[in-house]
């Protein structure tokens, strides 16, 4: 019972069950590299922590060498896909990987395309 | 009469008054008819009933108290059933009642006659079916005082005669002095009709909690999608967003989702989380940093940062040998 409500909700992740609603209904993400991004922000986000707390121990001048070099060893153990570094922002409807503004986490094309449509909120064509 | 009869029968104490109520005077049998009527004795009437008579008077109340159960819904069925103002026969006898009566005949004439009238009002609404108003039954009833030698004279009475409810047999001592001792209110009186028996609530409590079927369930999206009305204007579609969380509510509330219970003591004060470490060294060194760090820190919660230490310790301990040779 709990393994089948698990396998529904990761579908349910994966798919935007039909609701109605206007607009595109997206159902897959738009690529795999939007996949991967996807599950590089979820590892990101279990072992945060575990990362600040190494990097604390790493990054400081008054332990001694001898834990902070086994606390090196630790962290390059970790999973690669879980440092924030790895995760990019691409455009959230294209994928596009450059071009993105961050407050509407879409790519300048897509962004001008709704905004010349007035789907964006607050934002206008600039004259002056 | 036939009643009465059996009823003088019944009792032993009334040996002596037998002779006297089977004389069967007019005056007599109203007075038994009237005595048979229950409910409203007031204290007042209750002492000049004992002060005019004594034993013709004890004998009454016995048999009032003893008829009580069965011979009260018969009489007020046909009462009622004789019609709806004021019988002829009751006012005689009510009259009959007030004359033999010491004091002040009209005005207990009046009285008995106006308490029968609301007898009959009561027993008129209980046939229409109307509201039982509780308040004004309970507060036409008022408690009987008895002297002592009369409570005696009907436990012994009752102890040798009476069965109990369930018809097992004769029990004198506790139940029937506990029925007697709420002065005949628990298993006495007309039964007012008023709770019904739950018969079946276990049955229906398991059947629900057992089965929330898919159909069940089905049926309640159902009827929610189908409750649920697009929104006619504005201001209901605000509303709808503020259920669903999409909008805030106004005034805005900064503490919204946050429920910290701790004070900022235990947010600032953390070198008690700190025992587990050495007194001396790099580590505690290191710790207390931490721990400032912490102190400033708004956005975690005690619990968190409780955590954040503890990590540490665990983490230590596991380096110990490591530490050691150091």
């Amino acid at each position: 019972m709990a393994a089948a409500a698990l396998c529904w909700a990761l579908r349910a992740a994966r798919q935007v069950l039909p609701s109605p609603c206007p607009g595109q209904v997206r159902s897959y993400y738009v690529d795999w590299r939007m996949l991967r991004d996807v599950k590089r922000r979820k590892l990101a986000y279990e072992h945060a922590e575990e990362r600040l707390r190494i990097n604390a121990i790493r990054k400081n001048s008054i332990l001694p060498k001898e834990l902070q070099e086994v606390a090196d060893k630790e962290i390059a153990a970790l999973p690669r896909d879980s440092c924030p570094v790895r995760i990019r922002n691409r455009c959230v409807l294209t994928s596009r990987p450059r071009g993105v503004k961050r407050r509407w986490r879409l790519s300048r094309i897509v962004f001008r395309h709704f905004a010349d449509h007035a789907q964006i909120c607050g934002v206008q064509r600039a004259m002056w | 009469k036939d009643k009465s009869a059996a009823c003088k029968d019944s009792t032993p104490e009334g040996a002596s008054k037998r002779q006297e109520d089977g004389a069967e005077t007019p005056k007599q049998q109203l007075l038994d008819i009237i005595g048979n009527m229950k409910v409203e004795v007031s204290y007042r009437k209750k002492l000049q009933q004992l002060k005019a008579s004594g034993s013709k008077k004890q004998a009454l109340n016995k048999l009032e108290g003893l008829d009580s159960e069965g011979s009260l819904p018969q009489e007020t069925t046909e009462d009622t059933q004789r019609g709806k103002p004021l019988n002829p026969e009751l006012v005689k006898a009510a009259s009959a009642v007030a004359s033999s009566l010491p004091r002040n005949k009209k005005q207990t004439e009046s009285e008995l006659l106006a308490q029968l009238r609301r007898h009959e009002e009561t027993t008129d609404k209980q046939k229409k079916g109307g509201k039982i108003n509780i308040r004004n039954v309970i507060s036409e009833m008022t408690v009987k005082r008895q002297t002592p030698a009369q409570r005696s004279a009907r436990i012994s009475g009752r102890i040798s005669l009476q069965l109990d409810e369930d018809g097992r047999g004769i029990r004198p001592g506790r139940s029937s002095a506990q029925s007697v001792d709420f002065r005949r209110s628990l298993k006495v009186g007309k039964r007012l009709n008023i709770f019904t028996k739950a018969s079946t609530e276990p049955e229906h409590a398991l059947k629900t909690v057992s089965s929330p079927t898919i159909w069940d369930l089905e049926f309640a999206k159902e009827v929610a999608a189908v409750t649920a009305q697009p929104p006619r204007n504005g201001f209901e579609e605000m509303i709808q967003w503020t259920k669903e969380g999409i909008l805030w509510e106004f005034p805005v509330d900064n503490e919204v989702g946050m429920e910290d219970d701790a004070e900022f003591h235990e947010h600032i004060f953390l070198e008690k989380h700190l025992e587990g470490f050495p007194k001396e060294g790099p580590i505690r060194h290191f710790m207390e940093l931490v721990i400032c760090g912490l102190s400033k820190n708004p956005y975690l919660s005690v619990k968190q940062k409780v955590e954040h230490i503890e990590w540490f310790q665990k983490y230590f301990e596991e380096k110990k040998e490591l530490l050691q040779e150091i």
